[in-house]
This record gives structure tokens, C-alpha cells and sequence, in this order.
């Protein structure tokens, strides 16, 4: 492992599993190790059970020694919202603050104490702000500390599985929907940036977390005129659907079949 | 071409509008390379013109400005030189040859060389111009002197024998 081409080790947190991908750097990447594991002990929600379970995956060599980039589940860990542009000057204290009312006013209490961080944004545009349990960070930073994983990036899902599909969605008037186990985060796109967040709890059933999308899809049309929809789900969901009932599906190319759509996340994330 | 939704460039971590440390600290350490060669480059080229002046000093010595001591010095050694550069021998033989030719009746008085001339003046007494003018061309065809000249002739009226003085110039040949 070259000093200026650090191994990384990409993290994917879920409330019900785990997925761990190491990748090479260099001029030739490739993917050294990879793996998925579920959480099946302590309650939907609880983080504990997941970096316990994370702490343990990492005693394994395989990991040890190198960058981390850990990608969060949307649900139940992460909450969005869109900050307008503010009529007066702030500063950066001034924006988080102002960004903390904007997700008080969408998500109440619950966000009180979390921690709220920006998109970097273009002046005079409406941004994107993230809030995450202010614990997040410092547990996952003391679960990698054993296995010499240094964290250098914290993400939410919504924002790495958008970034990875954005080439393939059109810029105005469109929905990208990410579909995870038991949840929906949906970004509705105008002019190229997100103008409306909307994230959803979905039951166990997949037929009825597939009507809810459908739904979903209907609800959203402004004054009758439809947008496109364009769904990343898992596998299993897409195989139940075929294409033209208002959703188009995000499906990577031939030779991606073999990985878990995590997995996937986390090599896109490289990409 | 088509246009793409922006990328949203948001992390928990490593804020993306923010140089990360680790390239921050490569860039200075580019920088602090880039300075160091530098320095190091030119150190190697002030050698190299300290050590090509010590090689033209040993090849071909080189002399500072003039001093007035130097100018003096130089002066006097080139007088010095001059003077040496006068051929006595062959100019006082050629001129006593002259006089022994013309059977006495030329009396040299006096010979004045000017080395920077290359030059001779002769000073001398005759009893009568007639004599003087024999001996200008007794001169005239001598193989040490060139272009004699009568510069000048005196009848002496103070000398009870009136002797005519003359003066005659002359280049020396080398």
C-alpha cells in the first residue's frame, strides 16, 4: 500500500446490516475485499447494536489500516431539508442556524440536538442541509479507532446514491426516489438542484411498499402534469415490476450483478 | 449536450469546499521542494561562476582599472624603454664617420636624441657654409640616418674665427 495512495474502506451502516467493501488506490483500483453482514440483535433504530457488530467485523485484518469513508442509512439516522437563501448576509454560524429552524420546522424535537451540516452551494441558491444524530460521528469514529481506520468521510445515502446516479437523470421536473429495507428518500429536481425533500417509513410487505411508491409517484404530480420518476431499489423489488407503470428504474450495467445493491453504493461511491 | 442535475457536495467529514489537510501539507511540501532546489540550483550556479572566475584568472591574468601609480609606473617604464631603444653605438660611429669623411672641418658641438621622435638634432661648427652643406650630404647618404635636414645656420660674429653654427635633424633607423 503506497503512503500516497491509501487503501480505503467504504462502510455502509444500515439499522439491519452492514456492508464493507476495501478498494486499492492507485493507477489501476480494484476491490481487495468485500462483505455484507446483517445486524439481527437490539432494535430497529438502535445505532449501539450496529457498531457493536461494525467493531467486531473490524478485528478482522482484512479491514485494518487505511481510509474510511462511511456511508449512513436515510432512515432512521439521517433527515433532510431545503434552506432558502437567506434575505440578509449571514455568516456560517448564521446558515446553520438558520438551517437548524428550516429542519425544526420539518422534523420538530427530534432534531433539536442533532448535528447539521451544509451543502456546499452556489451563492443566492437554495441548499441542502443534513442532520444526523450528534452521537453518529464519535461512534463510528470509536469503532474504527481499533482497526487503524481513519474517518474521512460521513455521508447519508440519498446523497451518494444521487451523486452516483445524477448523469442519468434529467435536470428539471423529475423525482429521484432511493429505496432502502423499510424506508423511501425522495428529491424532487428543478434547474438542476433539489427544490423538495420527502422521506417516507415503508412496511416490511415489498407489494405494499411498491403501491406506496406508485402512489407516491401520483401524489407528487403538480397540477395534473406528471414527472418521471426515477427509482434506485433493490434488486428484488425491480425484478416484481416491469417498466412503464410510471417508474423508471436505476439499474447499473452487466457485470454489476454479482454485488448486493450496497455493495454496489459503495463501488459507485469510488467511481 | 444535456444537462446533468449539480452534484451535492455534502459531508459530515470533509467539507468539499475546504482543502483537505493532507493536500494542503503536499503543497507545501511542493512548495518547500520547489524553494529548496531552487536555492540549491543557484548555490550551484554561483559556484560555477566563482570557479570560472579562478579559471580565467590562471588562463589569462586580468589587470583591475589603472591606479595613478600604475599610469606613472607605465609612464616611466616606457621612457625607460625609449631611451633604451636609441642606438647609441651605431649613431655616434655614423657620426664621427661623418666628421672623419669631411676632413675636419666640421666640429660637432652637440647631439640631442629625442627617443620619442626617434629623432637626433646635431649641433655643429664650420668654417663656411660650403662645408656645412657637404656634410648634410655626407648625411643625407648614410644608412643610419634618414631624411637629415639643415634646420638652422648662424654665422657666429661673437667668435673672432666667425665659424657659421648649423643645426641639422635627423630620423635614426631601426
Amino acid at each position: 500500500m503506497s503512503p500516497l495512495w491509501r487503501d480505503e474502506v467504504a462502510v455502509y451502516l444500515a439499522p439491519r446490516k452492514l456492508a464493507l467493501l476495501r478498494r486499492a488506490r492507485g493507477l489501476r483500483p480494484s476491490v481487495e475485499a468485500a462483505t455484507e453482514i446483517a445486524v439481527t440483535v437490539g432494535a430497529s433504530g438502535d445505532l449501539a447494536p450496529v457498531l457493536a457488530r461494525l467493531s467486531d467485523v473490524l478485528a478482522e485484518k482484512t479491514w485494518h489500516g487505511a481510509a474510511a469513508r462511511v456511508v449512513v442509512a436515510d432512515h432512521p439516522w439521517v433527515r433532510y431539508g431545503i434552506v432558502p437563501w437567506p434575505k440578509t448576509r449571514l455568516d456560517e454560524e448564521g446558515r446553520l442556524t438558520h438551517a437548524r429552524l428550516v429542519l425544526g420546522d420539518a422534523w420538530g424535537e427530534t432534531v433539536a440536538d442533532w448535528s447539521v451540516t451544509l451543502a456546499d452551494t452556489p451563492p443566492g441558491q437554495a441548499c441542502v442541509a443534513c442532520a444526523m444524530p450528534a452521537s453518529l460521528r464519535g461512534g463510528i469514529e470509536d469503532a474504527l479507532a481499533p482497526a487503524r481506520l481513519s474517518l474521512v468521510s460521513l455521508q447519508p445515502r440519498l446523497i451518494v446514491a444521487f451523486n452516483a446516479w445524477r448523469e442519468r437523470l434529467p435536470a428539471d421536473d423529475a423525482w429521484f426516489v432511493s429505496v432502502d429495507d423499510g424506508s423511501l428518500s425522495a428529491v424532487h429536481l428543478s434547474g438542476g438542484a433539489w427544490d423538495r425533500v420527502h422521506m417516507a417509513r415503508l412496511p416490511a410487505d415489498w407489494s405494499v411498499e411498491l403501491e406506496r411508491l406508485k402512489a407516491f409517484g401520483r401524489l407528487t404530480r403538480a397540477a395534473g402534469e406528471p414527472a418521471r420518476m426515477f427509482v434506485d431499489a433493490p434488486a428484488w423489488m425491480r425484478r416484481g415490476v416491469s417498466a412503464g407503470e410510471g417508474i423508471e428504474w436505476l439499474e447499473a450495467g452487466e457485470g454489476d450483478g454479482a454485488q448486493t445493491d450496497d455493495l454496489a453504493l459503495l463501488q459507485r461511491m469510488h467511481a | 449536450m444535456r444537462k446533468l442535475p449539480r452534484a451535492v457536495r455534502l459531508d459530515l467529514v470533509a467539507p468539499v469546499h475546504r482543502a483537505p489537510v493532507a493536500g494542503a501539507t503536499l503543497l507545501a511540501a511542493g512548495i518547500a521542494a520547489a524553494l529548496a532546489l531552487g536555492l540549491a540550483f543557484e548555490q550551484k550556479v554561483e559556484e560555477r561562476g566563482r570557479l570560472d572566475a579562478e579559471l580565467g584568472a590562471r588562463v589569462a591574468p586580468r589587470h583591475g582599472p589603472p591606479t595613478p601609480e600604475s599610469l606613472a609606473l607605465s609612464a616611466e617604464s616606457a621612457a625607460i624603454e625609449r631611451q633604451l631603444a636609441v642606438p647609441w653605438t651605431r649613431l655616434l660611429a655614423e657620426l664621427e664617420s661623418a666628421s672623419h669623411d669631411s676632413g675636419g672641418r666640421v666640429s660637432l658641438l652637440q647631439i640631442e636624441p629625442d627617443p620619442a621622435k626617434r629623432q637626433v638634432r646635431i649641433t655643429a661648427e664650420v668654417r663656411a657654409m660650403n662645408d656645412a652643406l657637404v656634410y648634410l650630404r655626407r648625411l643625407q647618404r648614410s644608412p643610419v640616418l634618414r631624411h637629415p635636414m639643415l634646420e638652422s645656420h648662424e654665422r657666429r660674429k661673437d667668435d673672432p674665427d666667425h665659424p657659421v653654427r648649423v643645426r641639422v635633424s635627423a630620423e635614426w633607423r631601426t
